[in-house]
């Protein structure tokens, strides 16, 4: 009879706990999201999965000496994997559109307004009883609003641990999201007539420019903002080594093999911070109102942004593209180009979308840079 | 540090951030431009002798060459029947 008693003590329904089985049923929520709605999948699948076998009971993965609890160090807590995320997403980025119309920059730094301003909401929410941020958790939580998942992770992971299961969730979550959130922002700021404003085609750019562009990056970023070389840093190398032409080998590891088993282990460390204790409480809920409001400010400021270019530029600028600014690669630059498409049949703005799109990659980096420079 | 101390810090910091991201991507658009002019002059001298000596050059890949070549024999031969 004790044994029998025993072996009941070992099952998972003995030893369930409520906010375990609230976690669980999260997990199967994101697994949902990513299987049947096909959001962000690569990454929601095995961050719900994560997020599962981190709740079960007795199993301890995420205890020391569990499987999660050493992939999360190795990875997370080290800062190892979102820069290889970043080196790899440096493979796959074609910067060709930023140089042949370098004023795209721009736009991608008004975006970044997002972050800035949600850093002062996440600070102003503190006025609200229960929320305790401090300006190392409110910058964590603002990098959401840079729409790029391996900054947020790095910033989160070296800024506010704690808060990392529930930023690294919002982060991709509203990445799913941008063709829902962007285009009533995008249609509200904007008249349709200058949603038809057609761009002149851009230049070709020689390899040679390409070549010299990621090394000009990591210089200027040597000079001005050590702090974020680690990003920056990892994405020119990816960046070089897809345009050098001469390591394709190593450009097409970096943009599959490497980058698909990081993002494996990097969404199950994630998962694994998705513990009962840490992401059921309130803060979550501000972390995803904060999460949606970064992303709204930073495509309303990519627009306003767009909008004033073309008051005084000569070369016409649409300034639904400024809503491209706030990274999310390449998923905000088909947004932008299908609301041109709905105004105007014949006016693809794709192209024109990815240059302010790949500076929102570059913008987010440097504001995570600075972000370290300042608060860490 | 109250709340209203972590005000005026944030706001600061959203003030030097913004400035910040600016300035660099600014200098970044400065440093681009400057490349492109310097890689342009670069590359002229060397492209126009490159270029005009041959055909091919221009643009038309050799597969392309042989399926024409080949369409134009089938025609020929296809009028002497």
């Amino acid at each position: 009879m004790e044994a029998l008693l025993n072996l009941w003590h070992a099952t998972g329904i003995a030893n369930f706990t409520f906010p375990a089985l609230i976690m669980i049923a999260v997990g199967c929520l994101l697994l949902y999201l990513a299987i049947a709605r096909n959001f962000e999948p690569l990454l929601l699948l095995p961050i719900g999965f994560g997020a599962i076998l981190t709740n079960i009971p007795l199993a301890g993965l995420s205890d020391p000496g569990g499987l999660l609890y050493y992939v999360y160090h190795i990875g997370i807590d080290t800062g190892v994997f979102p820069l290889l995320i970043f080196m790899g997403v440096g493979a796959l980025t074609d910067f060709s559109a930023l140089i042949a119309n370098p004023r795209m920059l721009l736009l991608g730094a008004a975006a970044q307004f997002g972050i800035f301003a949600t850093l002062f909401g996440a600070i102003l929410l503190n006025y609200v009883p229960g929320f305790e941020f401090t300006l190392q958790d409110a910058s964590a939580i603002a990098i959401i609003g840079g729409a790029d998942g391996p900054t947020a992770i790095f910033l989160a992971s070296k800024l506010a641990p704690d808060l990392l299961g529930a930023i690294a969730v919002a982060a991709y979550s509203y990445m799913a999201l941008v063709p829902i959130i962007q285009p009533p922002i995008m249609r509200a700021l904007t008249t349709p007539e200058e949603r038809q404003i057609k761009m002149p085609q851009l230049r070709t750019v020689s390899k040679k420019e390409k070549i010299i562009f990621p090394l000009m990056v990591l210089s200027l970023t040597i000079l001005f903002l050590p702090a974020a070389t680690p990003l920056v840093g990892m994405f020119c190398l990816g960046n070089l080594m897809r345009e050098s032409g001469v390591v394709d080998r190593l450009s097409n590891s970096a943009q599959n093999e490497i980058i698909n088993i990081t993002t494996i282990f990097l969404g199950l460390a994630v998962g694994s911070k998705l513990a009962a204790d840490k992401f059921l409480t309130i803060e979550t809920i501000g972390i995803l109102v904060l999460g949606a409001l970064a992303f709204s400010i930073g495509t309303a400021s990519g627009v306003f942004m767009a909008k004033g270019m073309n008051k005084f530029s000569k070369s016409p600028i649409n300034p639904l593209i400024g809503a491209a600014g706030v990274s999310a690669v390449p998923m905000a630059a088909r947004v932008v180009n299908k609301v041109g498409l709905e105004n105007n049949p014949h006016n693809f703005l794709l192209m024109h979308a990815m240059g302010p799109n790949v500076a929102g990659v570059l913008g987010s980096a440097v504001a995570a840079g600075i972000l370290l420079a300042l608060v860490g | 540090m109250n709340i209203g101390e972590l005000l005026a810090t944030a706001a600061n910091l959203m003030a030097t951030g913004m400035v910040g991201v600016f300035v660099f991507l600014s200098l970044l658009i400065s440093a681009i431009v400057l490349m492109s002019k310097v890689a342009s002059r670069f590359e002229q001298p060397i492209d126009i002798p490159a270029r005009a000596p041959s055909i091919k050059a221009q643009g038309v890949p050799d597969a392309h060459i042989a399926a024409i070549s080949a369409a134009i024999a089938q025609y020929k031969n296809k009028q002497k029947l």
